[in-house]
């Protein structure tokens, strides 16, 4: 029997191959199959949280989130699917077409809810789900949905929602975002996205092949994010935003103590919920129109600050004893600096300092600006805050430029010369700064001689938190300088022949600086920076208008937004 | 422990497994047919047990008187299949007598097993030698071959290839065990191979999917491949100890189709880990192992050869489904005897086991 032998030896060969086999699935790739055993049939079935609401300093809700009702369908027999959107249609009158190709378009698996109609009315959400009863597999899923009760306003500090872009995915994913999360997208959405950010919760189920509900083996209840008060007041806001409408332009109130900022308004605006309504007809014109309506122009957009700086040079000055308060320059319209004459908007005459501040001569300021040098200007100028970031707790912030001779030298491989200083001391050239460095400029005239950090975030979760915020740093300068040049910036608005006039009339007393900046173009960008009250200073405003005009044009913006805070009484 | 006991105590351990296994398969799903789906189980392998009684008893040589009659009734039964079978799963592989589904392809594979023990062990009347060794290609081959064929291309045209094969193979295997010469052999091999990409042509759709898929399964994850991912997914999940008895997600929840018959080893080694499996492949092993125990020691060359034959049928139908149940092998329709439901599987098991058992009981006469 050799050929039987054979036999009895191959089967007990083949026995310790199945055995070593069932070793090497079992126990080797045991984890391996065991999750795929998991995923057959283990289901998770989302709940959506809250996200936090974010709040203005009195508690007033910026944006907040209400239920919204969609109407989902669980998968099945075709037939029956088709019946089910049959009566859809005519509950809730949508066309059935349009239910049809909702439920192929976001049909994802056998065992997903399928979403068919989104944001349905509370009263047709109510009557779907007394039908329940009749047909289990309809149900409305209540999903929180942000809100803006106030429309665009502050849309550019409070920023947007959106589906998580690649970029911040790769950036956040070690922080638990996935896929499709919902993520805030600029201003304090996206810069406190941690804290306003829900839990989502749900349900893991236990399905069978078929994807039908066998048991239920846990529950995560949803937790709903952390709210965010911020500094500003959403009354002060609406006026800043009424009196910008038909500018581009910003406006930023300061209190010019703390830092803390009362009001940012940024135009163009931009209606924050298109994004929550998925509005991609809305969506797409807001990235690609010239005038960046979802460019933050307070933080994010840098530009020339024309004669507002002037009072950089003045302190500068008078700081290192090259001019006095006696000092007086004579103005005949224009200086020839090198060979090349600079103008001067008027013929100003014997100018002093007062004077020159408050009528902006610009010839002046050549001289003095002469005699101080450009790189003093620029370290004056880092002093006061400019070319870096302010600090605020807002995303995308800019940090401007300051040039000076040694910049030039490395970035344009060009010499520094007298007439660089001129053009620089008047605040034109390659000087830029955004409206809230002038803001916090101008604050250190307001206080007294302190440089504040701007903060826009005032609590989380109810905790006050503007203590880590606040920074209040002195610039050293000497008592006497700020006192002149604040004078100075009162006859702005209260001298005779002041730039600011516009503003004289008003019941408080305001003292600021006008600017007219010339820009590639032939309009002008306008500002006015400036506080009030004079005596006991409580806000500082700086505005800013794109191609605007001339800085009088800035001052009429800010006389009506004081008016109308006046009115308002929150003065 | 004697033969006459390890035999049938290993065949009801693995029946016991079996019962238990298709309740835990079975219990989840709707209706009364599946509920009671392990208690008909019960009763075929008490019937099963009866048959092994009878024919342990009954002297293997009576049924070389047999052969023939035996043949002739599986000729008539598959073509009762072709003429009124009931079709089930695409299939017309059974036939309905009184309460009884039998499957007659079962019977076939018996058949043609004692068939050919009795061709390959025809003595000359001249010297008592055995003919085989010098049969020359007509006797030796193609006379055996036109008695095998028959009812393997019925079964073949049920269709259930895999039984087919597998009576085609034991025909091949009792030829080489039963001294052919190795010459002939080799043509039927050769011929085989040529005949490949022919008969690539005659097979169904699905039995071509069944190919493709088990060298790829991934090519069709939710159609043709998807029973042998599941299987392997529920092998593999199971683990060192498994998921515990009717914790098998697989194959509670249904994943694992025909969990209760071909499947039936993936569902029970899902919910009893590598401890259950290596046991009852141990078992299985035995099982097989008393088989050719009892050939080699047998004197009878018919006993020896059926003996033989037995064993090799039942290590090749284990193996076989084994094989598919962990990807290594296309999914044929090859239950597992002993284990899988099917009252014609376990009674023809039993009944060759009784056989078995009984060419043990006799040879210790001579």
């Amino acid at each position: 029997m050799m050929r039987a032998r054979i036999f009895s030896v191959c089967v007990a060969a083949v026995f310790v191959f199945l055995g070593l086999n069932l070793f090497n699935m079992q126990v080797i790739q045991g984890r391996r199959y065991r999750d795929m055993s998991n995923k057959n049939c283990i289901r998770l079935i989302p709940q959506a949280g809250m996200r936090g609401s974010i709040l203005d300093r009195n508690g007033v809700v910026l944006v907040g989130s209400v239920l919204s009702y969609d109407v989902v369908v669980l998968p099945q027999e075709s037939a029956r699917v088709e019946q089910i959107l049959a009566f859809l249609s005519s509950i809730t009158g949508t066309g059935l077409p349009q239910l049809r190709k909702n439920y192929r378009k976001n049909y994802s698996s056998p065992s997903m809810p399928v979403p068919v109609i989104r944001d349905v009315d509370r009263q047709t959400a109510a009557k779907l789900e007394e039908m329940k009863l009749d047909i289990d597999s309809l149900i409305v899923q209540q999903t929180p949905v942000r809100s803006y009760p106030h429309g665009s306003l502050a849309s550019h500090v409070l920023g947007y929602l959106n589906e998580i872009d690649h970029w911040r995915l790769t950036k956040l994913q070690d922080y638990g975002y996935k896929t499709r999360d919902i993520v805030g997208f600029g201003g304090v959405e996206e810069k406190y996205d941690y804290y306003l950010r829900q839990e989502d919760g749900g349900l893991s189920v236990e399905v069978d092949h078929r994807g039908r509900f066998t048991r239920v083996l846990g529950f995560r209840p949803p937790l709903k994010g952390k709210d965010v008060q911020v500094t500003l007041d959403w009354r002060i806001q609406k006026i800043a935003e009424d009196a910008l409408a038909g500018f581009k332009g910003a406006v930023v109130i300061m209190d010019p103590f703390s830092g803390e900022v009362i009001a940012c308004a940024s135009a163009p605006d931009f209606d924050p919920s298109v994004f929550v309504k998925r509005n991609y007809s809305a969506m797409g014109p807001l990235f690609n129109d010239p005038n960046a309506p979802s460019m933050n122009r307070a933080i994010t957009g840098t530009y020339p600050p024309g004669s507002v700086f002037k009072m950089v040079g003045a302190a500068a000055g008078l700081e290192s004893g090259k001019i006095s308060s006696s000092t007086t320059h004579y103005c005949p319209g224009s200086l020839t600096v090198g060979s090349r004459e600079f103008k001067c908007w008027n013929t100003h005459g014997n100018m002093d300092l007062i004077q020159a501040i408050a009528q902006s001569c610009d010839v002046f300021f050549y001289k003095t600006g002469l005699a101080v040098g450009g790189q003093m200007i620029h370290d004056y100028a880092l002093r006061f805050g400019m070319g870096r970031p302010t600090g605020i707790e807002l995303p995308y912030e800019s940090a401007g430029n300051v040039p000076n001779p040694f910049w030039k030298r490395v970035y344009k491989f060009q010499r520094w010369y007298d007439g660089d200083t001129a053009n620089f001391v008047i605040g034109q050239g390659e000087l830029l700064t955004s409206p809230l460095q002038l803001c916090r400029f101008t604050a250190v005239f307001a206080n007294g001689g302190s440089l504040v950090t701007p903060y826009i975030i005032k609590a989380i979760d109810g905790r006050d938190v503007s203590a880590a915020h606040r920074k209040v740093s002195p610039v050293n300068l000497r008592r006497s300088t700020i006192e002149r040049i604040r004078e100075g910036m009162r006859q702005v608005v209260s001298g005779d022949a002041g730039t600011a006039r516009a503003l004289a009339a008003l019941r408080v007393s305001v003292a600021g600086k006008t600017g007219t900046a010339q820009t590639s173009g032939d309009k002008t960008h306008a500002w006015f920076s400036g506080f009030f009250p004079y005596e006991q200073p409580r806000y500082c405003i700086c505005v800013f208008l794109e191609r605007g005009g001339s800085g009088g044009t800035a001052s009429v913006v800010a006389r009506q937004i004081i008016e109308s805070m006046i009115q308002e009484g929150v003065l | 422990m004697k033969t006459e006991i390890k035999i049938p105590a290993i065949a009801m351990t693995i029946s016991l497994v079996g019962i238990v296994t298709i309740y835990s398969s079975t219990y989840m799903k709707q209706g009364e047919f599946w509920q009671s789906m392990y208690q008909r189980q019960i009763l075929w392998v008490a019937l099963g047990l009866a048959a092994y009684a009878v024919f342990s008893r009954i002297n293997y040589r009576r049924i070389w008187d047999w052969t023939y009659v035996i043949y002739a009734l599986v000729i008539v039964l598959l073509l009762l299949v072709v003429g009124s079978g009931i079709v089930r799963l695409g299939a017309q592989r059974w036939l309905r007598i009184a309460w009884f589904n039998l499957q007659p392809s079962e019977l076939a594979k018996f058949a043609v097993l004692i068939y050919m023990g009795r061709y390959c062990s025809k003595k000359s009347a001249d010297d008592v030698g055995l003919k085989a060794h010098r049969y020359g290609i007509i006797r030796g081959l193609l006379i055996p071959f036109f008695f095998v064929a028959i009812p393997a291309a019925f079964i073949v045209e049920q269709p259930d290839l895999g039984s087919g094969a597998l009576v085609f193979f034991l025909f091949l295997l009792m030829l080489y065990l039963g001294n052919i010469r190795l010459r002939y052999l080799a043509l039927v091999v050769g011929i085989l191979v040529a005949a490949m990409p022919v008969a690539w042509h005659f097979l169904h759709g699905y039995q071509r999917d069944r190919i493709l898929v088990f060298l790829n399964p991934n090519i069709d994850p939710l159609g043709a491949g998807y029973t042998i991912i599941q299987s392997k997914i529920a092998i593999g999940s199971g683990g060192f100890f498994g998921k515990g008895w009717l914790a098998g997600t697989q194959s509670q929840l249904f994943f694992l189709p025909e969990a209760h018959t071909d499947f039936i080893f993936a569902a029970f080694t899902e919910q009893w880990g590598f401890v259950g499996g290596a046991l009852l492949l141990l078992l299985y092993y035995l099982l097989i192992r008393q088989g050719i125990n009892i050939a080699q020691t047998t004197g009878d060359h018919y006993g020896r050869l059926l003996s033989m034959g037995i064993s090799l049928m039942l290590a090749i139908q284990i193996c076989i489904n084994l094989a598919m149940n962990m990807g290594l092998a296309p999914v044929v329709g090859i239950p597992l005897p002993l284990m899988s439901y099917g009252g014609s599987s376990v009674i023809i098991t039993y009944i060759c086991l009784g056989m078995m058992a009984n060419i043990n009981r006799t040879r210790a006469v001579f």
